[in-house]
């Protein structure tokens, strides 16, 4: 097959240091649960502001409190945020998440506020509405540049999953994904769950053994959790409707999910919002549902998300703009607001393989370089974080 | 004409994107020349048709690796499924 000759290039934000960022976000963070309504506020009161609210937060201990600070203060801290203001209940958790932010992105402008020091809702309010007024202001002036494909780390994600997505809409992802990585860039696919059954094939891929050994332990850890509660994965799967819709044996459906990630050797295994400290193909063991996965894909430092689905699902990450790809035509139509590339040709003839590629590819960049994606444009946009006591 | 589709180059089925009937001829696609086959059997849309013979505890191919293993010979042109190929996982 002819190769481009030419790397595609994006218009980003160029940052001090680390990879640029597809937007600009004046990001106001919320440190738990009860700060998200003054966040929210704050989001209908400063042009610009992007609120990203949280789940949980207080009273969580040892490793589920250390993930929380980690993968709110990556988000914090990610390359599509300008600046950033934290807010929280109480001061040990604003300073811890700006303490992981702050290491993360040195360069970024960053405040941590809480709301019991401040004093109250309408205090608080009004110091973050100054505080992000003066902030907003300061990012106003940045210009966009020309980026390389290869400074881009994509997460692939699936959802929603059907018959077309295993044919279509993950390999196209994965194809997309093969041509960042060469690039330079990296990609990082997660979903623990949905790697069983061919976590051993997915193993032979890796990179180095100790990269190998972390693939089998995390679909272990995670058939062993489903067994201790009663459930035996592997025996009930594939489902039946996997088995109607033409999945004949669980290795099938599995390598169906593992397409979205391309075909290129798995360099290293992260935990849940973990950035990775290498660039290429990155499997991040963290769960299944939808909004945790791309919250934690976003905290891996994934500047763009590739969502890939087969009956829909209308979510996107705050910070990181997730584009929605459908195989199935009849999603395409039928939330048709919620699809941001529409390869369904391929089923119905009309489009080959490459083309659907081509046009995920040309999607991406233009998202980077400023184009809204479907669940920006419409608001639906969430993030949770997984709780370490595992969440599956 | 109906078509399927070849995730990889070594699998020896491909994934149909109609129902199928009985004697219906399909175009396979995904490799680097496009070729034709001819169902033997109803096949419903989304499972997998076998491009060439499998036979009895041969491996079965779909993205390039092993989806399992047929229980019985499969004629090629015909639906593979859970009733002629079962996972190697147990």
């Amino acid at each position: 097959m002819a190769r481009k000759k030419t790397t595609p290039t994006f218009w980003g934000y160029r940052r001090p240091e680390g990879p640029p960022g597809g937007r600009n976000h004046l990001a106001i963070v919320s440190g738990m649960d009860n700060s998200n309504p003054i966040v929210r506020r704050i989001g209908g009161l400063v042009r610009d502001a992007t609120p990203v609210n949280t789940s949980f937060g207080r009273a969580l201990m040892g490793e589920d409190e250390a993930q929380h600070w980690r993968v709110m203060g990556h988000t914090a801290a990610h390359p599509n945020v300008g600046a950033v203001i934290i807010v929280s209940l109480e001061p040990k958790s604003a300073n811890a998440i700006a303490e992981v932010a702050g290491r993360t992105s040195p360069w970024m402008p960053i405040e941590a506020v809480n709301i019991q020091e401040i004093g109250g809702t309408l205090s608080t309010t009004s110091h973050v509405v100054e505080l992000a007024t003066k902030l907003s202001a300061h990012l106003a002036s940045a210009k966009r540049v020309r980026c390389e494909l290869g400074e881009l780390t994509i997460g692939a994600e699936c959802g929603g999953s059907d018959t077309t997505s295993g044919v279509i809409s993950n390999p196209v992802t994965g194809m997309v994904a093969d041509r960042v990585v060469e690039a330079g860039g990296s990609v990082i696919f997660s979903e623990t769950l949905e790697i069983v059954g061919a976590e051993h094939l997915l193993a032979r891929r890796a990179a180095d053994r100790k990269t190998a050994r972390r693939i089998i332990d995390s679909a272990r850890r995670a058939v062993d959790y489903a067994e201790s509660i009663g459930v035996d994965f592997i025996g009930s799967n594939p489902a039946p409707d996997n088995i109607r819709g033409g999945l004949s044996s669980i290795e099938e459906k599995s390598l169906g999910a593992i397409k979205k990630a391309g075909s290129h050797p798995i360099v290293e295994v992260v935990g849940v919002g973990e950035r990775p400290s290498k660039k290429g193909t990155i499997f991040a063991d963290a769960p299944c549902a939808g909004v945790e996965n791309i919250s934690s894909l976003a905290s891996s430092g994934a500047q763009a998300i590739v969502f890939s689905t087969g009956i829909g699902n209308p979510i996107g990450h705050p910070i990181s703009p997730t584009i929605k790809v459908t195989g199935n035509p009849r999603t395409a139509r039928t939330m048709a607001e919620n699809i941001d590339v529409d390869i369904s040709g391929v089923m119905e003839g009309t489009m080959r393989i490459d083309e659907a590629r081509d046009l995920l590819e040309k999607e991406l960049i233009d998202v980077m370089s400023g184009k809204l994606t479907t669940s920006e444009l419409l608001g639906e946009t969430e993030l949770t974080v997984s709780r370490a006591a595992l969440s599956l | 004409m109906s078509r399927a589709l070849m995730m990889h180059p070594k699998d020896n089925v491909a994934t149909v994107l109609e129902d199928i009937a009985p004697e219906q001829n399909l175009e396979i696609e995904g490799n680097e020349e496009t070729s034709t086959i001819t169902a033997t059997e109803a096949i419903p849309f989304g499972h997998k048709i076998a491009l060439r013979k499998i036979r009895s505890n041969a491996k079965v191919l779909k993205y390039g690796e092993v989806i399992g293993t047929a229980t019985k010979e499969i004629p090629v042109g015909s639906h593979v499924h859970v009733h002629n190929i079962k996972s190697t996982r147990g």
